[in-house]
């Protein structure tokens, strides 16, 4: 009846976080897929935008190259250099991803964000916390980047999932191809999709790609998977949907479609990361005041309320 | 996501409100104000009972132990100033008014001149004696003692080779922490009484059950007149003393009543006077009498026997409810009232202080911790869900009261009621921990499985910090051996020395380890030193057992269990007709240990990153100039982590420790179970192991309990959790407990939602039949910034080891242990 999926193909994942508890139902165990259409300017998992393995480097950890050059002395290409402040440098453009240096690391400053796994080695780290899912109505969600562009790992891996009976969600940013988002879902409990703006032309500007496809794929969702639970979520971004009239018009969207929604307030955890991958953090100092979070979250409460449908 | 972890428990909300001067507090005054009133105070030492306890036994010398101790008792009872404190509607204190501990010389009497030097002066616990009492303790009590301690009657008593692990040898007053006893600092392990037996029989309906038995004895037979009647004799007289001690409170209170001219408290003292002369001596009337008559019996359980941590309160929900339900019918108590009566007693608990005068039981037990465990919830003797509506009621006062005592035990079970669990998340959730979690589906199990009936399975009561008690099967009360594992793999480092003892031979030569080849040699020498300190452990409680009876008798612990009554035998003798005799031991440091295993046989044999000899040259220099291994190390697999290969490790040490105790517990007649359960005492025993192949610094704190070592939690708590089911041997029964200590902030458990995802992660540790787990609900920057300013942090209540202290209490070592333990918020 059911029979194995392709259980041999890989996708490249950069992390499996345990006990998550803001990302769908109950507890669960987040995958994180790597690869992304979108380049959101505020993208706090810059390491899941490429969908190759890359190399990291958190100067924090290192020791510095007089007590340790373990890196240098395996990179077969003199990618890593000796710096005046007593740490080290990639020289990226030499680098050819032997990630030997990775190995070789003791305090793990240099880490790889990515690492190709099978269908059956993420299910097994998935079923580790199956204890938990049955008593919280968790499970797995599928994260990223964006899933879908690894769409044939993913869909496999939703499928394997509901072969083992374990609750699935995932997330998405809507900006796929609607035949692979419509096969995924086929195999979803829960839907996490992300609306960032409606207005075609500051979307496109903050994240690389206009909005048409992902507000259209999400109408379809509604339509063709009436059952399937929806959570629409809008990052709050400062300069970008920060104001009254933009979470109004988001709002307005997200009411006639029957589905949840949540704002998640701007936070900047993810800057470091940039740093590790020597690229500049696009948002700078920009902050959003909780107070003003707060605010919207407030109103975005009001504008669903006053909808009959919610 | 959340973008940050600010969320205030209401705990940190209400001393933010305090140190800007507003006491936000609205709950029942009475108790509060007499809470307030000790709050801030210094610990005292009172010496009454110490002192009428040896003018007693110097009298009495030449008879059989428990007719001495029960007269000694009667000669406290007598002689012990009692107290009615203002406010207070219980009455009945072991000594003086405020904070206090007392002494109990004839335990350990031979530390009583260092201890009162050192004891002001101590960092963790300090106390204070005025000068006329010193002199009473130098001049009258401790000389009396001088080479008639129990502590000193074991020191002389071990051979050598144990010796040497256990004290120094030339000066036993000092722990070596390696094979460490602890039955030198308390005379008994956690311990229940059976309360219901005094509320429903009262002391003359056992002092009628002791008369008859003596009645009934063969006038011919010499067990009979030698044992028997003398056994009988003590409880007489052990019955009468409390009674005698209550009648004194009686006087009193109709003295001040006389005095009073505050109409209300007048009323009261009426009350109190009236009330002290029914009980304990007849069977309580109404809820009332029984919260008084329960009182006495603990407050005078103190005086006469140092149970470890404090005696324990049972099941309180259980054997109060028919006193409250027929009040509350009746509508002769309200459930205010009733709160107002429990908070009477926790305050009262908290005056009486656990006072370790041996630095070894000073450094076990930092932070004046005590732990008179209040049990509720759990199953009824027919094995239904136990719940009742005084269950709510204990869990709204540990809501609603400030204040860390008593140490309330929840039990859970398969079939616990959806309100229960949310009421117990929504209290831990308050942001002092409590209440802790005890699993049924462990507990009962195994106490089946050691031949305990279903019914006095489902009965039983969490004593102390994580064990359980049948108040009326068991028998055994010796302390066991705390053992530090990661000094046996310091030995097999150092070929069995340790780097704080040189040149010394301690435990045994298993070779150079540069000489092993392969892992299997490197496992097989560790395993030698392994099961070296078990056998030394052993050797100790064979000695402990052995020389109990000769220094310790019980009369009134002894009359309030079944099997002691029927057999008419003291609780300290070795057989007693019916009785379960549930000993254990300790593993110290078990992630320490599994960390540093993982270590070396993952980089050194496996990887062969490192070798052996770098790896013991960076233990002797404690790391120092070698970060590269360190940070190796400590980036290799670590228990707590849900992680195959260490969790292997954790599997087969624990089972090590299994297949010992299953071999040699039988001979000694008792049941030495695995737990894994320091108090505080991770800290000492770390102090005197140097580094360890795990990259532990020298000399800092060992792994807490069953948890990951510190900082070493990546991967949170549903991890944790994992990693001890994963490395339990379910198929041995002489498991016992395993301390679990979660922490979280408040920001992963805010609203609703929250509530809900931690009652299924409570359900989901019932599944797992883990046998323990607390919470620490709690920021990291508010313990930081306590330890910076501990002034405006007095009252900031955190979870240790199993209990709760005030963080300020506790030492600079301690507070950064705890303030090092991984948070586990997400981001």
């Amino acid at each position: 009846m059911n029979a194995p999926n392709n259980q041999a193909a890989k996708g490249c994942v950069f992390n499996i976080q345990h006990y998550s508890v803001h990302d769908g139902p109950g507890i669960r165990t987040i995958v994180f897929m790597k690869g992304c259409p979108l380049s959101c300017r505020w993208c706090s998992n810059p390491e899941s935008q490429k969908i190759n393995p890359e190399v990291a480097y958190n100067p924090n950890k290192c020791i510095g190259w007089a007590e340790c050059f373990r890196c240098g002395s395996v990179c077969p290409s003199q990618a890593v250099r000796q710096e005046a402040s007593g740490k080290i440098s990639l020289d990226r453009a030499s680098c050819t991803d032997c990630f030997a240096c990775v190995d070789a690391c003791p305090p793990k400053a240099l880490h790889l964000f990515g690492a190709m796994m099978s269908v059956d080695e993420v299910m097994k780290a998935v079923e580790r916390d199956s204890a938990f899912y049955s008593r919280s109505e968790g499970g797995l969600t599928i994260s990223g980047g964006e899933p879908l562009v690894q769409a044939d790992f993913t869909i496999a891996l939703l499928k394997e999932a509901k072969r083992r009976r374990i609750n699935t969600a995932m997330e998405t940013c809507g900006a796929v191809e609607w035949e692979r988002l419509q096969e995924a879902c086929r195999h979803l409990n829960f839907l996490l999709y992300d609306i960032k703006s409606v207005d075609p032309q500051k979307h496109k500007e903050f994240t690389g790609a206009d909005n048409a496809l992902i507000m259209e794929n999400l109408r379809k969702i509604r339509q063709t998977f009436p059952q399937l639970e929806v959570l629409v979520r809008t990052p709050l971004i400062p300069g970008f949907n920060d104001t009254e009239a933009e979470i109004a018009t988001i709002v307005g969207f997200v009411n006639e479609l029957h589905v949840g929604y949540e704002l998640l307030p701007y936070h900047r955890m993810g800057q470091s990361k940039y740093q590790f991958l020597d690229r500049e953090y696009p948002m700078g100092e920009v902050k959003l005041a909780e107070e003003r979070a707060k605010e919207l979250t407030e109103y975005a409460k009001q504008r669903r309320s006053t909808h009959a449908d919610h | 996501m959340e973008t940050n972890c600010a969320v205030l428990s209401p705990q940190e909300y209400r001393l933010q409100e305090e140190q800007a001067g507003r006491d936000i507090y609205t709950g029942r005054m009475r108790p509060y104000k007499i809470l307030k009133s000790i709050q801030k105070l210094r610990p005292i030492i009172d010496v009454e009972r110490a002192r009428y306890f040896t003018e007693s036994m110097k009298e009495t010398e030449g008879q059989m132990l428990i007719l001495r101790w029960a007269k000694a008792m009667h000669h406290i009872a007598q002689n012990i100033t009692v107290y009615i404190d203002d406010n207070q509607l219980l009455v009945g204190r072991s000594g003086a008014q405020g904070r206090y501990g007392i002494l109990y010389p004839e335990l350990d009497g031979d530390f009583l001149g260092l201890a009162l030097e050192e004891m002001p002066k101590r960092v963790g616990a300090p106390f204070s004696i005025s000068e006329a009492d010193a002199k009473i303790v130098v001049e009258e009590i401790a000389p009396y003692w001088m080479g008639k301690t129990y502590h000193e009657s074991l020191t002389k008593a071990l051979p050598d080779e144990t010796l040497k692990l256990t004290y120094e040898p030339s000066n036993p007053l000092l722990s070596r922490y390696i094979v460490n006893e602890t039955s030198s600092f308390r005379s008994s392990i956690q311990w229940v009484h059976d309360y219901e037996k005094v509320l429903k029989r009262g002391f003359k309906g056992i002092k009628a059950e002791a008369l008859e038995k003596m009645a009934a004895l063969d006038p011919l037979s010499p067990v009979d007149n030698m044992e028997k009647r003398p056994f009988l004799e003590a409880i007489v007289i052990a019955c009468d003393a409390i009674v005698l001690w209550a009648q004194r409170h009686a006087k009193l209170a109709a003295e001040m009543a006389e005095k009073e001219t505050d109409p209300v408290r007048k009323l009261e003292l009426q009350d109190i006077a009236e009330r002290c002369a029914w009980v304990p001596e007849n069977p309580a009337r109404n809820f009332r009498d029984a919260m008084q008559s329960q009182w006495f019996t603990q407050m005078f359980s103190r005086m006469e026997q140092k149970t470890g941590t404090i005696i324990s309160n049972g099941r309180m929900d259980q054997y109060l409810y028919p006193y409250y339900k027929q009040d509350k019918e009746s509508g002769a108590l309200t459930d205010e009232q009733t709160l107002e009566l429990m908070e009477c007693m926790w305050v009262g608990m908290a005056q009486f202080i656990d006072l370790y005068i041996s630095p070894t039981g000073g450094a076990f037990n930092e932070g004046y911790a005590h732990w008179e465990a209040v049990t509720i919830g759990g199953q009824t003797r027919e094995g239904m869900d136990a719940t009742n509506d005084l269950t709510y009621l204990f869990l709204q006062s540990k809501r609603e009261f400030p204040m860390h005592y008593p140490d309330l035990a929840a039990r859970i079970h398969a079939r616990a009621p959806e309100r229960y669990l949310y009421e117990v998340a929504e209290t831990i959730k308050e942001g002092s921990g409590f209440p802790k979690l005890c699993n049924d589906e462990e507990v009962v199990p195994v106490l089946l499985a050691k031949g305990a009936s279903f019914e006095d399975a489902y009965d039983y009561a969490v004593s102390g910090c994580t064990e359980c008690r049948m108040p009326n099967r068991e028998t055994y009360t010796s302390p066991c051996a705390y053992i530090n594992f990661p000094a046996a793999v310091e030995m097999t480092m150092y070929n069995g020395r340790m780097k704080k003892h040189g040149d010394e031979l301690i435990g045994l030569e298993t070779g150079d380890p540069t000489s092993f080849k392969t892992w299997d040699e490197f496992w097989n020498a560790y395993l030698k030193q392994h099961i070296n300190f078990l056998k030394h452990a052993f050797i100790q409680q064979h000695i402990i057992i052995n020389l109990r009876p000769n220094h310790f008798a019980w009369p009134m612990g002894s009359a309030l269990n079944d099997c002691c009554m029927d057999d008419m035998k003291d609780i300290h003798s070795p057989v007693i007709k019916g009785g379960i005799d549930l000993g254990y031991f300790e593993f110290m440091g078990y992630a320490t240990v599994i960390d540093s295993l993982v270590a070396i046989k993952k980089l050194i044999y496996e990887e062969k990153k490192i070798t052996m000899a770098e790896m013991v040259e960076a233990m002797r220099c404690n790391f120092e100039g070698k970060e590269a291994i360190r940070q190796m190390v400590a980036n290799a697999p670590k228990y707590g982590n849900n992680d195959e290969y260490s969790d292997a490790i954790g599997k087969l040490l624990d089972r090590e420790c299994l297949k010992f105790t299953k071999q040699y517990s039988k001979e000694l007649g008792v049941h030495l179970d695995l737990r894994l359960v320091p108090f505080t005492s991770h800290v000492p025993f770390g102090k005197v192991v140097g580094a360890t192949p795990n990259g532990r610094k020298e000399y800092t704190p060992l792994s807490d309990g069953s948890a990951a070592s510190q900082g070493c939690d990546a991967n949170g708590p549903t991890a944790v959790l994992m990693s001890n089911y994963l490395t339990k041997n379910y198929d041995f029964r002489e498991r016992a407990a395993r301390l679990l200590n979660v922490k979280f902030t408040p920001s992963i458990l805010a609203g609703e939602a929250g509530t809900r995802k931690l009652v299924s992660f409570i359900k989901t540790w019932c599944d797992l039949r883990l046998w323990h787990l607390q919470f620490n609900v709690i920021n990291q920057t508010t313990l930081l910034a306590a330890k910076k300013d501990p002034e405006n942090y007095r009252g900031l209540i955190v979870r240790i080891a199993g209990y709760s202290a005030y963080f300020t209490d506790l030492s600079p070592d301690l507070q950064d242990d705890l303030i090092a333990r991984t948070e586990n918020h997400t981001i």
